[in-house]
């Protein structure tokens, strides 16, 4: 059971994670990214359809689909977020009220795009893709998705560049003090707007992981906030990426513990709508602790205004 | 160009307005339809135009009764939104404020045998007190512990979604429609199926303190100290504190006010346009007040337009999804681009103003 627990908290994390980290680097640039769960279900949409196309193409039992999904989706994310990016660097829209807009087109376009699709294309009155099962790798004896694996390869990348390369010095640079960025010669919209889209990468990769992970499926039931749940999780970590680590295994084995625990008591399945509760109030709990002593990067949500002081 | 400038709050989002139309008929023509034939069957479907047919006991008088049914939420919600922007703050939790008023409403009110001079005011009162206390909760995490109150609404949203689905499937669901069960007629804010010349009708009593609700946003937001203080507030907190003025009371009375009018949509939804919740569902219309909020400029007379034409949108999709075989979901899109548009406000003064300051100087010159 405990192994259960572990498994199934470690991909429900990751994941949030990788999302997470996607986030810190929109918002240590000094973009507000609240546009996350618009972004990993429109990465998620882009790889399903990827991946639903090439299994036409190579058959089902090929995982070649599976892996050319991760990679669609990444791009997709970065294509839809450089919607936010754009509107948030270059038009001078409210961030946060922006990344509210984001998701709900995204959830209004990948909708009518799915159903459209599924009948058009495929013939079939259906609002979901149907992806196949991915394979499994066995690391340690333990069986995980690959995703898993590269979500942590990815995860290790971004740290490094975030924190030991110059143009991660220059993004935290410019979340905390643009100006000085500016000074010296750097154009701070450029490196916040690659920053908004390395975290529609990020989230795309995340959103397509869900889909696999959670029902084999793309459908509208990918937007539960799990976005949102990623940034209470960096809020958490205040804006580093190790701690936030710390806080999205808390809610990947939250939420695996009590659905084990209603299993185990035998509870009868209305039950576990009070279980899917659990990461939700377990968010707002930590929130109530740690937001008080936490220090959002500095020019967080400013629009960056040449001409001001 | 001086009527620009004196008109700005009204032509900004006009222009966005139809910057969105433009992009939506240009989706609708990619996938092979007549956009003004779409935009017609919306209006159709809204009782504003004529349909080509009507069923048994139905006119077009119906339709826009119905309609009127689904605008009188949206008004309300819409309010909601817009006293919480304000005063800075962005409440999304509309929709999961909406449903723990309608559910507490029922379950208190709904299920009971108080007559309806009672039931009616009483259904009233609870929604204000239960669609507030979650927005009060909200903007007290907001000051007190300095949470964004975005991500404590969609928390709050998700927790209330899951809790009210837990105790409507345990205790009050209709074994049949797998909703909570139907509440009573005294209870509902609608009158339904009133027969009149031989047509039915549902009458909207909301409506009517839907137009009071407006006029008393607008009254307190222009001719009252809280008004005011809600205005400062919202524009800097840190000048509203050094003006004496108590921003957390301020920011937890924004939230209060904007959860009671959210707690009123709830209860012309769920006790009045419906009769009964569907569980583990958000209303969409929580979502789709920030379009309309956003694009009235936040101004009670501007929802008023705004949200009458949103509702066109969203009430309409269901007839015209049927004749133009067009996914109702098209007409998400088409808010959602509303949404976008209006988000980019900032930026299309920003090119008015360019327009206008290259004008002056080349009529200088």
């Amino acid at each position: 059971m405990i192994e259960n627990i572990i498994g199934e908290g470690m991909t429900f994390a990751l994941p949030l994670f990788v999302m997470a980290i996607g986030g810190i680097y929109s918002e240590r640039s000094g973009i507000t990214n609240l546009a996350l769960e618009g972004l990993q279900g429109v990465g998620a949409f882009v790889g399903a359809l990827a991946a639903v196309l090439l299994a036409r193409v190579f058959g089902a039992q090929s995982q070649l689909p599976y892996y050319a999904a991760l990679l669609f989706a990444m791009l997709g994310g970065t294509l839809y977020a450089s919607l936010h990016a754009l509107l948030c660097v270059y038009f001078k829209a409210n961030q946060v009220i922006n990344g509210v807009v984001v998701n709900i087109l995204a959830m209004a376009l990948t909708a009518v795009f799915t159903k459209g699709i599924n009948r058009r294309l495929f013939g079939t009155p259906s609002d979901k893709f149907v992806l196949g099962v991915s394979e499994r790798w066995s690391i340690l004896e333990k069986s995980v998705y690959p995703f898993e694996v590269i979500i942590v390869v990815v995860a290790m990348i971004s740290w490094y560049v975030l924190y030991r390369t110059k143009y991660g010095l220059r993004l935290r640079a410019c979340g905390d003090n643009p100006h000085a960025v500016d000074a010296a010669g750097i154009d701070v919209a450029k490196i916040r707007f690659t920053a908004v889209l390395v975290s529609g990468a990020l989230s795309g990769l995340a959103g397509i992981s869900f889909a696999y992970s959670v029902s084999a499926s793309f459908s509208s039931g990918i937007y539960v906030g799990y976005g949102y749940l990623s940034i209470a999780a960096l809020i958490f970590g205040n804006w580093k990426i190790v701690p936030t680590l710390v806080a999205c295994l808390v809610f990947g084995f939250a939420k695996s513990g009590g659905y084990q625990l209603v299993q185990a008591a035998g509870l009868p399945s209305s039950y576990s709508d009070l279980i899917m509760i659990l990461p939700y109030v377990l968010t707002l709990l930590l929130l109530v602790f740690f937001s008080k002593h936490n220090h959002a990067p500095r020019a967080l949500g400013e629009i960056y205004d040449k001409g001001k002081r | 160009m001086k009527w620009v400038k004196q008109y700005e709050e009204t032509i900004i989002p006009v222009i966005a307005l139809l910057l969105s139309l433009t992009v939506a008929g240009i989706v609708i023509a990619l996938l092979g339809n007549n956009p003004f034939a779409v935009f017609a069957n919306l209006l159709r479907g809204s009782g504003i135009l004529p349909k080509l047919r009507y069923a048994g006991g139905k006119s077009m008088l119906t339709d826009l009764c119905s309609f009127l049914n689904y605008w009188t939420p949206m008004i309300f919600a819409a309010l909601g939104v817009a006293v919480a922007l304000k005063a800075g703050l962005f409440n999304i939790a509309i929709s999961g404020q909406m449903l723990v008023a309608g559910f507490t409403s029922s379950v208190i009110v709904g299920y009971s045998s108080i007559q309806s001079v009672i039931a009616k005011p009483l259904v009233l009162l609870i929604s204000i007190v239960a669609g507030g206390a979650v927005g009060a909760l909200i903007g007290w995490l907001k000051y007190r512990f300095n949470i964004n109150e975005v991500v404590s609404s969609i928390m709050l949203n998700y927790i209330l979604q899951y809790i009210v689905a837990f105790f409507i499937s345990m205790y009050y669901v209709d074994p049949i429609s797998r909703q909570s069960r139907a509440v009573s007629d005294e209870s509902r804010l609608t009158l339904a199926n009133v027969e009149f010349g031989g047509y039915r009708y549902d009458i909207p009593l909301g409506m009517i303190v839907a137009l009071f609700a407006i006029a008393g946003v607008q009254f307190v937001c222009k001719k009252t100290t809280l008004g005011y203080e809600l205005g400062a507030v919202g524009l800097n907190r840190k000048a509203a504190r050094y003006a004496g003025i108590n921003v957390g009371r301020t920011m937890l009375l924004a939230m209060f006010i904007s959860g009671a009018l959210a707690g009123l949509a709830g209860a012309t939804y769920y006790l009045g346009y419906f009769a009964s919740i569907q569980p583990k569902v958000l209303a969409a219309m929580g979502y789709d007040s920030i379009a309309v909020a956003l694009l009235g400029n936040s101004n009670p007379i501007g929802i008023l337009f705004a949200s009458f034409l949103i509702s066109v949108i969203g009430k309409g999709s269901t007839y015209m999804s049927s004749t133009s075989g067009l996914d109702a979901e098209l007409s998400s899109v088409i808010i959602s681009l509303i949404l976008l548009f209006s988000a980019c406000k900032v930026y299309i003064r920003h090119s008015i103003n360019k327009a206008t300051d290259k004008r002056k100087a080349r009529v200088e010159k």
